[in-house]
């Protein structure tokens, strides 16, 4: 800890030093970081392209995604627009979780990894939620054309809720994208908690503490923020536009 | 304390913060997170609207939603990841090929989904996509045009 001193830029060309002043392991998170949100890019973009083509048949976000817990009531996007509220508040709750970290708080970092974890989890729960509604669907269901492989022919059937073949709301693509897509970012999610969870319970047993510093938690803290970042982007090619 | 090089400064430990700093940042993390609260029901309170006001689906309204999409990520990776503190050439080691990249594939959705889309080029190869044109046609369920989908279903859970 002597060299914790800032770094001159004629200092820098003597080596011995990390590049652009960051430690090895949170280089490596945003290296990380980087390709993770290529993929998403890729995933969206080609969303964006099948959902240009199908711009007419295209169903709308607020006629599909109309449930509450608890409320029997046509609420459009009430539900996701609280599940986005309980993701921003976790990110909130993690940053201040680093704040804590850097004044090496240990309490305070407790208590705000804790109120992360909760908010997680909360999320995972909420999108598994919106998920069984998706699949289960409505009670009247719509008629669609639906390939028969016996007839070798398209017949019409009433079909209820969405899967990976017939929507009832729409084009297939529109469930098959949003599983994929959702079900990809959910696992993120799904992971972090995991992550979060071992960070937390080496907070409790003092691991950063005999380190003398909190960094641990900025590094998840910059996935659980990217998490936070890929749902800003998904909440609105999905269900805004 | 880094393990593997020893006369390497110790990096771990340059952000670390006093309490009276902390209590600057703190004020300014809790900021952000209400402008972005703030944007999230803006974008809500409109996309719920839309529907009824005639506003689906019009270039405005996908411009407006994209610009708060881009500056609530501008709030999350400067204020929450720190991005905005780090060294400028590492700021745009990691933003300039985004910038890059998104610019140019909205142009190749826009230019390629059009071309696709367009009734000439795809129903030759799309025969399911003339099934669905038919449904919508036929005003069957959720694809029905906006207006007769309103109210027409009653959505109620059946749990």
């Amino acid at each position: 800890m002597s060299h914790s001193t800032e770094i001159d830029s004629k200092q820098a060309w003597d080596g011995g030093q990390s590049p652009f002043g960051v430690s090895y392991g949170k280089m490596m998170m945003w290296f990380f970081l980087v390709s993770d949100a290529l993929t998403f890019g890729g995933l969206l973009i080609s969303y964006g392209f099948i959902r240009h083509k199908y711009e007419d048949v295209w169903p709308k976000a607020e006629n599909v995604f109309t449930h509450f817990p608890f409320i029997e009531q046509h609420l459009p996007l009430a539900y996701v627009g609280l599940m986005t509220f309980i993701l921003i508040m976790s990110s909130v709750t993690m940053v201040l979780a680093v704040e804590a970290g850097h004044r090496n708080d240990r309490k305070k970092v407790t208590i705000w990894m804790f109120w992360t974890i909760v908010g997680g989890a909360t999320f995972v729960g909420s999108q598994a939620w919106e998920w069984f509604h998706f699949i289960v669907g409505t009670e009247t269901g719509a008629l669609r054309h639906v390939w028969s492989q016996e007839l070798g022919t398209y017949v019409e059937q009433t079909v209820y809720g969405a899967n990976m073949i017939v929507n009832e709301y729409g084009v297939p693509q529109f469930a098959n994208y949003f599983f994929f897509i959702t079900g990809f970012h959910g696992f993120h999610v799904f992971s972090g908690v995991i992550i979060n969870l071992i960070i937390f319970l080496n907070v409790l047993k003092g691991t950063y503490e005999k380190r003398g510093h909190y960094e641990m938690i900025e590094k998840v803290g910059l996935y659980w923020h990217f998490v936070d970042l890929v749902w800003v982007f998904v909440f609105t090619f999905f269900y805004l536009l | 304390m880094s393990e593997f090089h020893d006369d390497y400064p110790s990096y771990e430990t340059l952000a670390h913060h006093s309490e009276e700093e902390g209590k600057k940042i703190r004020k300014t993390l809790w900021r952000v997170f209400w402008y972005m609260l703030a944007i999230t029901i803006f974008e809500l309170v409109v996309g719920s609207m839309a529907p009824s006001k005639g506003w689906s689906g019009t270039l405005g309204l996908k411009v407006l939603f994209i610009g708060l999409t881009i500056l609530k990520a501008g709030f999350i990776v400067m204020a929450f990841m720190h991005l905005g503190h780090e060294k400028t050439f590492m700021k745009y080691a990691i933003l300039a090929p985004y910038i890059i990249f998104i610019s140019y594939t909205i142009f190749i959705i826009l230019d390629e989904g059009v071309y696709s889309g367009n009734s000439q080029n795809r129903t030759t190869v799309d025969p399911l996509l003339i099934k669905q044109q038919q449904d919508l046609k036929a005003g069957h369920g959720h694809t029905a045009p906006a207006g007769h989908a309103e109210g027409a279903h009653s959505e109620e859970s059946k749990h």
